[in-house]
């Protein structure tokens, strides 16, 4: 079989698979409410549970437990841990993309986009959707220490709170975000 | 077959003309209507000057290369159907396709065999194929920003596609085995464009509303406000992202 051969029919059973793919209905849309009241969920969401979270990871509390339990109830939590730390995974997952959810409105419905800005966008989700599935894969391979995610509840923290400032500013803006709502509802498709 | 694929073509052109479905997709009936001309100069062609002549293979290679530029206008006219009412997003793809389909069709053009024989196959497959490519992207591109494609231009563009797709199939198949298969060539050819064909008829079976005028935007400024905001706060979260990974774990 010749290499322009094997090229061009490899190549087309790429492309069938990508307009498949394509064409296929996309998963049931989370909502984006764009009003500042619900924009403050995008950013909360995370703060609200933070405390439990971190204590359900804390090292401490484990390492008192194992000291202390039968081996059966420590391997139990260890594996409620680690099934804790792969919903909050997630759930921070689930942060980003209602974050790259609003960008994509707001870029379908603005007169200019730049390229750029676009391009990074697209670049970033690809990126953390890999670095998510990767700590999927050692959490679920028992490779990956529980006591990260704690570091990860303080990044998701910081960047709740600065979530939170940017959407005060958003209210502030109660002109702009109004107009940002009433275009939204006025498309009234493809973003619920 | 070939009976077959006039039939459709005349339903098809009919059916564009009763539903007043020309008038929206004016690219694509001309498209139609060049096939049904092609069909007839090729059999007066043959008629008179035979299949393996010369004047007939100059003839069938000038009327498939104005069939090729006027199935390129047809993409175009999927493309603004598609995308035109989003101002900011449409020059962003319209410049995008472009660019993927110049560089695919140089491509083609660079790693085929230059061969004097196998030039239109050749230049039909480059052209073929950066069709294909600027389908999918254009696809990919309404998805990727969660845009409803009316079903009309979605069977429109995935018939255009799927002929694409096996015409390059085809024409490797005979660059590869030139003259032993070209009868199966033929045979393959006329097969996936009347599938084609049928997707269109049932794309084109009800009149489509027209579309509606452009979208009302958001002003200009709250994209230069908010995205750049929103790409920072990604970008930082990544990052933070990236060094949780690199984080040496201890033991679970």
């Amino acid at each position: 079989m010749s290499f322009l051969f094997a090229l061009y029919i490899s190549l087309v059973v790429l492309l069938l698979l990508l307009l498949g793919w394509a064409l296929r209905a996309p998963r049931k849309r989370r909502g984006i409410s764009v009003g500042p009241a619900t924009l403050e969920e995008t950013g909360q969401c995370h703060v609200t549970y933070l405390p439990q979270i971190r204590q359900a990871l804390a090292p401490a509390d484990f390492e008192f437990l194992a000291s202390r339990a039968s081996p059966k109830l420590t391997s139990r939590v260890r594996k409620e841990r680690r099934r804790i730390a792969l919903t909050y995974l997630s759930a921070v997952q689930e942060d980003f993309q209602r974050l790259l959810r609003l960008a994509r409105v707001i870029a379908v419905l603005s007169p200019e986009v730049s390229t750029a800005q676009e391009f990074e966008r697209l670049r970033l989700g690809v990126q953390f959707t890999l670095r998510c599935q990767m700590i999927r894969i050692r959490l679920l391979c028992g490779i990956a220490a529980l006591s990260q995610l704690s570091g990860l509840s303080q990044m998701v923290s910081a960047f709740a709170v600065r979530m939170e400032t940017a959407i005060t500013e958003l209210g502030e803006r109660a002109a702009l975000a109004t107009e940002l709502t009433s275009s939204l509802e006025r498309r009234g498709v493809g973003l619920s | 077959m070939w009976a077959a694929n006039v039939a459709g073509e005349a339903a098809l052109a009919a059916l564009l003309v009763l539903r007043k479905n020309y008038r929206l997709y004016p690219a694509f009936f001309s498209y139609i209507l060049l096939v049904l001309a092609q069909n007839v100069v090729g059999f007066v062609t043959y008629r008179q000057w035979g299949y393996n002549s010369v004047i007939a293979w100059r003839i069938f290679s000038l009327t498939l290369g104005v069939l090729i530029c006027a199935r390129a206008l047809v993409v175009a006219e999927v493309c603004r159907h598609l995308l035109r009412r989003f101002r900011g997003i449409w020059a962003l793809a319209w410049r995008f396709l472009l660019v993927c389909a110049a560089f695919v069709l140089l491509y083609a053009l660079l790693v085929s065999r230059h061969d004097r024989t196998l030039v239109v196959s050749s230049a039909d497959r480059g052209l073929e194929f950066a069709i294909a490519v600027v389908i999918v992207a254009l696809l990919l591109f309404a998805r990727h920003y969660q845009m409803d494609a009316e079903p009309t231009d979605r069977w429109l563009a995935v018939g255009l596609c799927l002929y694409s797709c096996f015409s390059v199939i085809n024409d490797t198949i005979l660059e590869r085995w030139l003259y032993q298969a070209t009868a199966l060539w033929n045979d393959l050819a006329v097969l996936t464009y009347l599938a084609s064909l049928l997707l269109w008829i049932w794309a084109f079976r009800k009149a489509v509303p027209a579309a509606a005028s452009e979208q009302s935007l958001l002003p200009g400024s709250v994209y230069q406000t908010f995205v750049p905001e929103i790409n920072l706060r990604l970008r930082l979260l990544n990052k933070q992202l990236s060094q949780f990974w690199k984080v040496e774990a201890p033991e679970l």
